[in-house]
């Protein structure tokens, strides 16, 4: 009965790695118990409802427990690790603490992955555009207002960089 | 020193009352966070559980033998494996000081099974992904026995018994008022039943509320390893490691000191999910002991959903009397709860509708009430805590009750409430809480300004004409903060103080030690605030450490909404009194005459008030201390290390009013909320940012238990709810932005004039929202009183499927 392993090349967080894992193995689990990234976590039992587990794949946000670690051969893998750095955070990062739009935090990873891309996609969002775009991502702690200011403010400082890049 | 509203008691301080960023959220926003599922352990082997498959059955065999020949499978155990091996609760640790029945259990169902999800079989494997292969292969024979999936059904006459060493399935039933005994209690009785009969208004009504709880985000694990020399080292998603710890000892008959408990540093949410002493907690270090292996469980979220984090599911009948103008005179309640089968250390399903009967009178002046509550066993997981423990029901019936009699005599809700607040501090309730403070009445009119009820009703007539229908709503809770010894003793055997040790070294940095573990309550930040502040130096040279049994100082728990109340004033207290004895070494080192008092501490140096120039470095004198401990004063001793354990004289009340404005659209009964607002007085704010974010949290999961979330049992007690597709919670665009107003009175109990907040913040939402959402609905006459609250309810009641009602000309006189 037992499958055999496969073995592929990944790319995760700008790193390429060679895995051998069985067919089946989630990413998710790629991520956290193989490669030791557990900033991504797992808030349902791959549902795909709670986004806690929301990395890049290829650029685009993707909830990593409904996605074979297979899926990932050949191609890029950001996780939150991977975003920015300890030194530079990136502008959600900053902004999620600054204006308190996390509590226990658990959610928080995969709420900023799944706003980075889509201020990728709408650099200035309304609070409506925010609600909608965090439809995917469930908070229980805050209540959601801070998260929505914090994407706001993120969204304020991402723009005057690129207006910074093109200047 | 005044206490402004504006600067809520806290002009004098630096760092106190101030919007200060979470030290916490550096490694949560970055993906550092340490939560159970990231902890490593080596070899550890990977715990399933096999469920019950029945809500209610005899268990006639179960097959393990394809299970343990499965690739990895290291054991597998079930009922009759452990059931001469570990004793059974009840144990005295988690039993509560409570007239209650206390039903035998083991971790694993022996005999039979009584709700769907009960643990049948644990599996053990090398691998998370073997271990669930190995537990499809379980075969588990049941004989079906009667599904009793009510209160009245479980009350029924020849209803089956579901716990074999009861008498029946009542099990509690209690008067909260009377005295105490028998015939104190009927004495009460008959004369609030004389009180109702000559009251000159009845206003008679019954509530229920749904199953319903906070599950948080992150599910519940433990893991633990045995050691022959050091014991059982364990790590638990809790909320009260030290209780965990007794309980453990005594239920595996193991000397406390064989037993550390851990709380992971950073724990995904708890609201009260993470506070009872759970079967899987006895035994997962059990199977540390008995395999001699690491070994660890993480649950599942269709577990989670299946097993806990269940409250609410109260049916309430009140009967006011009133006077013309709406004054109560007198108030019977009966209350009865679906306990589920109870088998849950600690709470047993029945602590939290006992503790909503006890505070049922919330902040109103009723002198005369006559309130019980009964709760039966079902075969359903217990009633487990949810934030506002037992009270979310309460404060919904009551604060329908305030519209109804507003209704009823013609006034409006305002006003009703108003009549009725309490006004003179302190007071005790009709079931003895004892509200110690406040301005219930300032807080309340503070946000009828706030909302402007009189440009509300122009504009609500001018869109009725327009056939559109607006409404507002008002509620009011109180909630304790913090409980006392003197309350917490009698309810669950445990102490209520506060309690922290503070250290600083050598370098004159400090170390906070809180016994307790918070779980995104920020308790890193502000305790981390009060201790820069006593002590004059930077928030970043204090580290606060919690959660290991091994080195903080004993605690009940973070629960209640202890922190901001009574931690905190211990973590105040320690450094107020190693500020003092750094003072007094000051003073003699420095042979100048003066008080402790008159030493300042700012800025990372110490000096006397009258005379600045005369500094020395917090650091260097803290080094002084430690290091170099000779020609101290007479009676002093070395090192800087302080404990404190924090009771309040009295007990503590926090009060909180909620108002919300709501669309409906009668033609598909969906609703939108326009406006949410909150006032509260939570006495001295800490930090600003974090008493917002924890309103605005509390509000939003009170508002998703009201509209969307939901334990559904099929006529069999099969759970259907076990995903987050199937149960649903609150998302962004669902929900509206909450604003947080404050209306400040200080608290006089604690020192620095606090109140903790949050725990009880979801008890007043539904009922703000049910009063507006019948407030537009008033030319249509509809009365909700049960929860949920779904578009498709309303849609029925304004008519459905035979057309909508046309509304009536004008509706009731709102506030």
């Amino acid at each position: 009965m037992s499958i055999q392993p496969i073995t592929f090349e990944t790319t995760v967080n700008g790193e390429t790695v060679e895995v051998t894992v069985p067919p089946r193995l989630l990413l998710v689990d790629l991520l956290r118990d193989r490669l030791g990234l557990t900033g991504t976590h797992v808030g349902c039992t791959f549902e795909a409802v709670c986004g806690a587990c929301t990395v890049h794949l290829d650029g685009v946000a993707v909830k990593s427990c409904s996605v074979l670690a297979a899926q990932a051969a050949g191609r890029q893998v950001v996780s939150i690790e991977g975003l920015a750095s300890k030194e530079n955070p990136h502008p959600l990062q900053s902004a999620f603490q600054q204006t308190h739009a996390l509590q226990c935090g658990y959610c928080t990873p995969g709420i900023i992955m799944s706003m980075a891309e889509f201020l990728r996609e709408n650099p200035d969002p309304n609070e409506e555009e925010i609600r909608f775009a965090l439809a995917g991502n469930i908070c229980r702690c805050t209540g959601y207002s801070h998260i929505v200011e914090a994407v706001q403010i993120a969204a304020r400082e991402l723009r005057g960089k690129t207006q910074e890049k093109r200047a | 020193m005044s206490h402004g509203d504006d600067d809520h008691g806290t002009g004098n301080f630096s760092l106190v009352g101030k919007r200060v960023p979470r030290k916490e959220d550096i490694r949560l926003t970055q993906g550092r966070g340490q939560y159970f599922a990231d902890l490593k352990m080596p070899d550890a082997l990977h715990i399933v559980f096999v469920r019950s498959s029945r809500a209610h059955a005899e268990i006639v065999s179960i097959d393990t033998e394809a299970a343990k020949a499965a690739p990895g499978v290291v054991a597998v155990f079930t009922g009759d494996d452990i059931k001469d091996r570990i004793t059974p609760l009840p144990h005295p640790i988690v039993v509560p000081n409570l007239p209650g029945k206390f039903p035998k259990h083991w971790p694993l169902a022996v005999g039979r099974v009584k709700f769907n999800g009960e643990p049948v079989a644990v599996v053990l494997a090398t691998d998370r992904y073997l271990a669930e292969d190995a537990a499809e292969l379980v075969e588990v024979e049941y004989s079906d026995l009667p599904y009793v999936g009510s209160p009245e059904a479980a009350m029924a006459p020849g209803a089956p018994v579901i716990h074999q060493d009861l008498d029946n399935n009542e099990i509690f039933s209690m008067s909260f008022t009377g005295g105490g005994t028998a015939e104190g209690a009927a004495a009460n009785e008959a004369e609030i039943s004389a009180i109702l009969e000559g009251a000159p208004v009845i206003v008679d009504e019954k509530f229920q509320v749904h199953r319903t709880g906070i599950t948080p985000l992150e599910t519940r694990g433990a893991a633990a390893w045995w050691n022959e020399d050091d014991g059982l080292t364990c790590w638990i998603t809790t909320q009260r490691p030290h209780i965990d710890r007794l309980a453990l000892a005594e239920v595996l008959g193991l000397s406390t000191s064989m037993v550390r408990v851990m709380a992971p540093r950073d724990q995904g949410g708890g609201f009260g999910n993470k506070a009872p002493f759970y079967r899987e907690s006895i035994l997962i270090p059990w199977l540390a002991m008995t395999l001699k292996r690491p070994v660890r469980w993480l649950e599942s979220r269709e577990e989670s959903l299946m097993v806990i984090g269940q409250e609410r599911d109260q049916r309430i009948h009140i009967t006011m009397g009133t006077t013309e103008e709406g004054r109560i005179l007198g108030m019977r309640v009966r209350i009865v709860a679906d306990n589920g089968d109870g088998c849950q250390g600690v709470y047993w399903g029945f602590v939290m509708p006992v503790l909503g009967a006890a505070t049922f009178c919330s902040g109103y002046d009723i002198a005369k009430a006559d309130i019980r509550l009964a709760c039966y066993v079902t075969n359903k997981p217990s009633l487990a805590p949810s934030r506002s423990f037992g009270s979310y029901s309460p404060r919904f019936a009551m604060e329908r009750m305030m519209d109804l009699v507003a209704a009823r005599v013609g006034r409006s809700p305002l006003d009703i409430r108003r009549l009725n607040l309490v006004k003179s501090f302190p007071y005790t309730t009709a079931t003895g809480s004892y509200l110690d403070s406040g301005d219930y009445v300032k807080c309340f009119n503070t946000l009828v300004d706030t909302m402007d009820p009189k440009a509300f009703r122009e504009r609500q007539a001018e869109l009725r004409k327009q056939g559109r229908f607006i409404g507002l709503g008002f509620s009011t809770g109180t909630e304790i903060s913090g409980i006392a010894s003197k309350v917490f003793v009698q309810l669950e055997n445990q102490p209520g103080y506060g309690s922290a040790t503070v250290r600083i070294d050598a370098r004159g940095r400090v170390q906070v030690l809180e016994g307790d573990a918070p779980q995104g309550t920020s308790h890193e930040t502000t305790f981390s605030q009060v201790a820069a502040e006593v002590l004059g130096i930077q928030f970043d040279d204090v580290v606060v450490q919690t959660g290991d049994t091994q080195n903080t100082p004993f605690a009940s728990g973070s629960l209640g909404a202890r922190g901001g109340s009574y931690t905190v004033s211990a973590v105040y207290n320690a450094c107020r009194s190693l500020r003092f004895k750094m003072a007094r070494i000051f003073i003699h080192d420095r042979r100048i005459n003066a008080r402790p008092e008159d030493i300042e501490f700012e800025g990372g140096f110490v000096f006397p008030s009258l005379d600045r120039e005369n500094k020395m470095g917090f650091a260097e004198l803290a080094d002084r201390i430690i290091m170099k401990p000779i020609d101290l004063p007479e009676g002093e001793q070395a090192g800087l290390e302080a404990t404190d354990y924090f009771e309040a004289p009295t007990s503590m009340f926090y009060f909180g009013a909620h108002s919300c404005i709501v669309e409906v659209f009668p033609k598909t009964g969906q609703f939108k909320i326009q406006r949410y607002v909150t006032c509260e007085d939570a006495g001295t704010v800490i930090n600003p940012l974090i008493v917002e974010g924890q309103v605005q949290g509390g509000v939003i999961q009170g508002l998703s238990n009201a509209m969307f979330e939901q334990y559904l049992y099929d006529d069999q007690g099969q759970q259907m709810t076990t995903t987050l597709e199937g149960y649903r919670m609150a998302q962004a665009p669902d929900m509206p932005h909450v604003e947080v107003t404050h209306s400040y009175t200080p608290c006089p109990g604690t020192p620095l004039g606090s109140r903790g907040l949050g725990e009880g913040v979801p008890g007043p939402v539904p009922g703000a929202l049910v009063n507006a959402v019948c407030d537009a609905l008033s030319p249509f006459g509809i009365k909700i009183n049960d929860l949920p609250l779904r578009p498709d309810r309303i849609w029925h009641m304004l008519g459905g499927p035979d057309g909508i009602r046309e509304p009536e000309g004008r509706g009731m006189a709102g506030g």
